[in-house]
């Protein structure tokens, strides 16, 4: 078939498939003003940005550093850049690697027991923290945390103010935890899932050759989570440089941001206090540069381990 | 090979792995170990659910038993006050509650047409455009515009500030969820009945909303219900650009109790005598754990219904089809 041919055949399929096209229509729309133009407004971090005249019409940026020259300002503000992008990275590593571990040892825990009953109860209920949003959270943070009122305080007989700066290592730990008491039963449901599928003729044979349950769930349940483990981290790749704003914002009611400002709750401040987006555009071109390339790299791994799990 | 047997040759199937199931329980051994396995487990969950059940201790509690004391599990006072106060300025909340349902129900179901169509668009295996649809379906989940530049777009470019829609549009139709779906089709309803539709002289239009849709029932549920989840609870959307009171759903106005405090309690400039004459329009700490109570109540109720379809919607969604 030459070229010509081949592309008179793909408007006449296309034709053929007017419906579809139709069906297809709402969601193209949709994601093209909400999700593609959004993209293309990224190019914000390469002009000099007036309100006035918009994204699209404001001049590009012409300083020092010609029209990179909002990326200055990352350098400028090396100390606040470094520290943004360093507790993002921080938390990432934090929540991953805790989250992973706790999920896959929750979902063994569960699988394990032979009270099926009670197992699917107590998981259920484990799930609930993950409907709960974050600006509900953020009270009954506070409900612990508060200097006069706050259940901490008064159980320990402290007097601490954990919202101000002398707390502000603190908050490493209750941001962590806060986030493991929010998605460590939701996120073990997929491992679980993963154990329900593991042939059980493993496990008869295993004790048919004198295993103990230690020896079984170290060599046939863990083995069996790896590959769904491996491309759990992987994909989460992707969303290194993106953090939960309801977290990094809401709940550390944006205080001590030394230890818990990251990028998202930065630009989410930046929007509502300052107007000069010369800082925030370039760090929000730099985050979702960054993710992309990390993606892409990660899916390319993927595909070399587990084709069936690769994104494209 | 008919639809009817096929069915009855896996009824019969899952039968016979009841029945292994069966077997199996049996030879496993309720040991001591499984005793402490149990404690332990019950302990965590207590545990992990210990925040929820402050939340309506407290909305229970007395204000003034409350100040004293501190929050509590064992309050000195019991007391519905808070919930008298919630719904006496219940105009608020109930707005609040008209706008957040209203953008759940309408986000939701807009998103679950649309990408049940787009999913059945994609399903068609000799449309050309098939390929293309998908890529384009894809690229957001790589890589996205971040929160400055759509705020900027929305409200500069689409002059949107201050609009409902973008509380539902921008986050109704996502990449997982098309691929979720779009695999539904694909693995779970049966290509010939679509086909014997067609045959029949259905259109496309017919086939979709009379076999398709219905059959698709378990994984809009799932899908469905993590799309309500997400409506329910998002607040940064509404933070960013809803500025008319009418228009705050339930997260806003939460955030606003908070601001609210801060303001007042952050202000040099008001004087503690003055203050502590505001304190009565303060919103109270009871009144508040009440009004969390109101917020983050009907997810609760309504979960365990949706419980089953989640494993089932999120497996689904990691595995490729």
């Amino acid at each position: 078939m030459t070229r010509k041919e081949n592309i008179l055949h793909f408007f006449k399929n296309t034709w053929k498939h007017r419906v579809h096209v139709l069906m297809a229509l709402p969601t193209f729309l949709i994601m093209f003003f909400f999700l593609y133009v959004p993209m293309g407004g990224l190019i914000i971090a390469f002009k000099n940005f007036k309100p006035v005249n918009g994204i699209w019409g404001s001049a590009w940026a012409n300083g020092k550093w010609g029209v990179f020259d909002n990326f200055r300002f990352l350098l400028v503000n090396k100390a606040r850049f470094f520290r943004l992008t360093g507790n993002t990275l921080l938390y990432f590593l934090i929540f991953t690697i805790i989250g992973t571990l706790l999920n896959v040892i929750l979902a063994v825990c569960i699988d394990q027991l032979v009270f099926k009953k009670l197992g699917s109860a107590l998981q259920s209920i484990l799930i609930i923290p993950i409907f709960i949003s974050y600006a509900a959270v953020t009270f009954i943070v506070e409900a612990y945390l508060k200097a006069d009122t706050g259940l901490i305080n008064n159980v320990f007989g402290l007097t601490r103010n954990w919202y101000a700066q002398e707390s502000q290592y603190y908050w490493i730990l209750i941001l962590t935890i806060v986030k493991m008491w929010n998605s460590v039963g939701y996120g073990s449901v997929l491992y679980m899932s993963v154990l329900a599928g593991v042939d059980q003729q493993l496990y008869e044979a295993a004790q048919i050759d004198g295993a103990n349950k230690w020896q079984q769930i170290w060599h046939i349940t863990l083995p069996s989570l790896i590959p769904m483990v491996s491309v759990m981290l992987l994909l989460s790749v992707g969303n290194i440089m993106k953090s939960d704003t309801g977290l990094f914002y809401q709940v550390t009611r944006y205080t001590n941001t030394d230890t818990t400002g990251v990028l998202d709750s930065y630009v989410l401040y930046a929007i509502q206090h300052t107007s000069d987006f010369s800082f925030p555009s370039a760090a929000s071109f730099f985050q979702s540069v960054v993710g992309l390339v990390l993606i892409l790299i990660a899916n390319a791994v993927v595909k070399k381990i587990q084709p069936e799990y690769a994104l494209f | 090979m008919s639809i009817v047997e096929d069915l009855k040759e896996k009824r019969e199937q899952k039968k016979k792995e009841k029945e292994l199931d069966l077997q199996y329980g049996v030879k496993e051994k309720k040991g001591p170990g499984q005793y402490v396995l149990a404690t332990l487990l019950i302990l965590y969950t207590i545990i992990v659910a210990l925040p929820i059940i402050l939340v309506f201790v407290s909305a229970f509690t007395d204000e003034d038993a409350l100040i004293k004391n501190g929050y509590s599990y064992f309050p000195e006072k019991w007391s519905v006050g808070a919930f008298k106060m919630v719904f006496a300025s219940g105009d608020k909340l109930a707005a609040a509650y008209g706008v957040t349902i209203l953008i759940t129900l309408g986000g939701t179901l807009i998103g679950l047409l649309c990408m049940s169509l787009y999913a059945y668009a994609l399903s068609r295996k000799d449309f050309r455009l098939r390929g293309f649809l998908t890529i384009y379906s894809m690229i957001p989940m790589l890589f996205n515009g971040g929160t400055l530049s759509g705020y900027l777009v929305f409200t500069g470019t689409y002059h949107m500030k201050d609009s409902l829609w973008l509380l539902m549009l921008p986050i109704c139709c996502t990449t997982m969820n098309i691929i979720i779906l779009r695999t539904y089709i694909q693995n779970s309803v049966p290509e010939e009945l679509m086909d014997s539709a067609r045959i029949d002289g259905a259109g496309e239009w017919r086939t979709f909303f009379q076999i398709t849709l219905p059959l698709m029932k378990p994984t809009l549920a799932a899908v469905g219900f993590m799309m309500a989840t997400g409506y329910w609870n998002d607040w940064q959307n509404a933070l960013l650009y809803i500025t008319s009171d009418y228009k705050r759903p339930l997260q806003l106005l939460l955030i606003n109790i908070q601001k609210m405090i801060e303001q007042l309690v952050n202000n040099p400039n008001i004087a503690s005598a003055a203050k502590a004459a505001m304190a009565g329009s303060i919103p109270q700490q009871t009144t508040i754990m009440a009004t969390v109570v109101m917020v983050i109540g009907p997810i609760m109720v309504i979960y365990p219904f949706f419980q089953k379809y989640f494993a089932k919607g999120l497996t689904m969604g990691s595995v490729k089809g």
